[in-house]
């Protein structure tokens, strides 16, 4: 044993911390995620817990539901990801192909993979715990729907930046996402939140959806309003997206696609 | 030597500059202008840095110019990209493809980004595949692949849908010297039987010298030089003509020095460069004053030779302000032996 050898090992990794976002979002940005939404979680399971019917499936729904948004977001940002590290970009984007054309196919990949997480998912609920995800039947479709939006515009933020600035921030694609859980109101309502996490809340299209979600598990009637309003910020939000998106993509295309193979 | 002056060039670039911007803006391809006739081989060439790759990013629309024009068959890229490309086959000895695909998987992945149908798409992968001694490996995934196999897959790619342009960054680096000799052949039978028009870059002289019909040479940017292989060649140098001199060495140097030759001596050898179309008339006086050698060898001024001075003088050491002639090595590894 010898500690110079010991220290090379230690500054080896040390003297990446500074500049790779992965080093500081799994040293500060995950356990802080963890500890948001699972205290969030417990207290509102604390205070209401013996009150709420059906809160496992509720729960549960959340996790299988969350998963539809991560999956879309993940689609598309890993996706552009992956031809980074195959070092194919510049290949891919000197045949006719275009990037608008590039962007579709990635969202119905997105789409055929969320359907085998989503039928994955409610079945292993099924199996493990005898719930069914779909006990409100195809009530649920249009909740989903919502959801793959909100992973496709998450996705295209995530992949502008990606894009742009190449791999030193391509954890990007697994954190972007998550940024927004707390304030999405996926496992607990959204008056646990405080004052200005809820007027966040409030702007987030997945949070009517999860609101919509908790109500008809409950057994009320389909929430038509936060259906729209979801409907309507997502739409807006894929639309602003998609426009930055490209716009990144024109920008790195200045500074050359060959630079992030 | 293809006619380029049998149609319209495929190709013609204009004024083309890239600027990267920052704090301190460099200029890596600054105006240059050019074109690649029908059927032609033309050789990118240049030390490190000159702007080879730049280049053809942009020919590639995958790097927006800072300005100029690219037009392919008289339209403008920027404007029909995708008609273009669907035209235009690319290959690099820099680039990979999705290493976890097989290698069938991935020309079938590029053969429907150019639109080819489905039995076109396995007929021209095993044509190509078989012609490159890779159809047995077609199941094998590219992470399985030496790093000459590999490039034989990317130029499979770059002709795959039949391009009538393809612009080859280093087809034969890392390719044993059997294979590359194949790909020379199969980049020469695309020119003269498809007619295709290739751009070729390439760090070994003899094959650009081998296999272009025009050079152009880029130096920080700017073409520094056009021309065939062997004009450029000459322009670096004069041939060398080494003799062993049994009689009459004293003569031969004097007749070196009466015609303004450089000569050097070592023992009974002696080395002269001179201009390719004196030496009928250089060999004729030292028949008249009965100087005897017992061999000549002809080094003929290579690519290579034009190469090395250019980098000089980007470095500094030539400065530009010597004589072109005189700043090139002259050495037998450089030159070619004719005859003896």
């Amino acid at each position: 044993m010898r500690l110079h050898r010991i220290n090379a090992v230690i500054m080896r990794h040390l003297y990446l911390f500074p500049r790779t976002l992965e080093r500081w979002a799994e040293t500060i940005y995950w356990p802080v995620i963890d500890l948001v939404v699972w205290g969030l979680t417990s207290k509102w399971v604390e205070t209401a817990g013996s009150k709420v019917p059906q809160l496992a499936l509720i729960l549960l729904t959340g996790v299988v539901f969350w998963q539809v948004v991560w999956r879309a977001n993940y689609e598309i940002s890993v996706n552009l990801l992956e031809e980074f590290w195959n070092q194919n970009m510049v290949n891919l984007f000197a045949t006719p192909l275009s990037v608008w054309e590039w962007s579709v196919g990635l969202v119905v990949l997105g789409l055929i993979k969320n359907v085998l997480t989503l039928a994955i998912g409610a079945g292993a609920v099924w199996v493990l715990y005898r719930l069914n995800i779909f006990a409100v039947g195809w009530l649920m479709l249009p909740f989903l729907f919502s959801l793959l939006i909100s992973g496709w515009f998450m996705g295209f933020v995530g992949a502008g930046v990606i894009v742009y600035y190449g791999r030193k921030v391509q954890s990007i694609a697994w954190i972007a996402g998550f940024a927004l859980a707390p304030f999405s109101a996926v496992y607990y309502p959204v008056a646990i939140l405080p004052g200005w996490a809820q007027a966040i809340a409030s702007t987030l299209p997945m949070t009517y959806i999860f609101e919509g979600m908790r109500k008809v598990l409950r057994g009320g009637p389909m929430p038509l309003q936060d259906l729209m309003l979801s409907f309507g910020l997502n739409f807006l939000y894929l639309a602003l997206a998609i426009v930055f998106f490209a716009w990144m993509f024109d920008r790195s295309r200045e500074r050359g696609l060959g630079r992030l193979d | 030597m293809q006619d380029r002056g049998e149609s319209a060039p495929v190709l013609t670039v204009t004024e083309l500059t890239k600027v990267y911007r920052g704090r301190k803006p460099v200029t890596a391809v600054d105006h240059i202008t050019f074109e690649l006739g029908r059927g032609e081989i033309l050789g990118l060439l240049g030390p490190n840095g000159a702007g080879k790759t730049t280049t053809i990013q942009m020919l590639l629309s995958t790097l927006e110019p800072t300005s100029g024009r690219i037009e392919y068959f008289g339209k403008s890229l920027a404007e029909h990209r995708e008609s273009i490309l669907a035209l235009v086959g690319y290959a690099s000895a820099y680039s990979k493809l999705p290493l976890h695909l097989a290698i069938e998987e991935n020309l079938d992945v590029f053969g429907r980004l150019y639109g080819m149908p489905g039995r076109a798409r396995k007929e021209r992968t095993k044509e190509l595949l078989t012609r490159f001694g890779v159809w047995d490996l077609r199941r094998r995934t590219m992470s399985g692949l030496s790093a000459g196999q590999t490039t034989r897959v990317m130029l499979a790619k770059a002709f795959l849908a039949r391009p009538r342009i393809a612009l080859l960054d280093e087809p034969t680096a890392s390719l044993d010297p059997d294979i590359a000799h194949e790909v020379r052949d199969f980049v020469r039978e695309q020119r003269d039987g498809a007619r295709v028009s290739i751009l070729y870059t390439s760090h070994n002289m003899d094959e650009v010298a081998e296999v272009c019909d025009r050079v152009l040479f880029l130096d920080r940017g700017k073409i520094a030089a056009v021309g065939t292989p062997e004009e450029l060649a000459a322009s670096a140098a004069s041939t060398r003509m080494r003799f062993t001199v049994e009689q009459g060495l004293d003569d031969l140097i004097h007749s070196a020095e009466a015609w303004g030759l450089a000569a050097t001596v070592e023992r009974e050898t002696v080395e002269v460069e001179i201009d390719e179309h004196h030496i009928a008339e250089f060999l004729q006086e030292l028949a008249v004053k009965a100087v005897r050698y017992t061999g000549i060898s002809l080094f003929k001024p290579t690519l290579e030779d034009y190469f090395i001075m250019l980098a000089r003088r980007s470095n500094g050491n030539g400065g530009g302000k010597e004589d072109p002639v005189a700043t090139c090595t002259p050495s037998a590894g450089n030159g070619r032996a004719l005859g003896s």
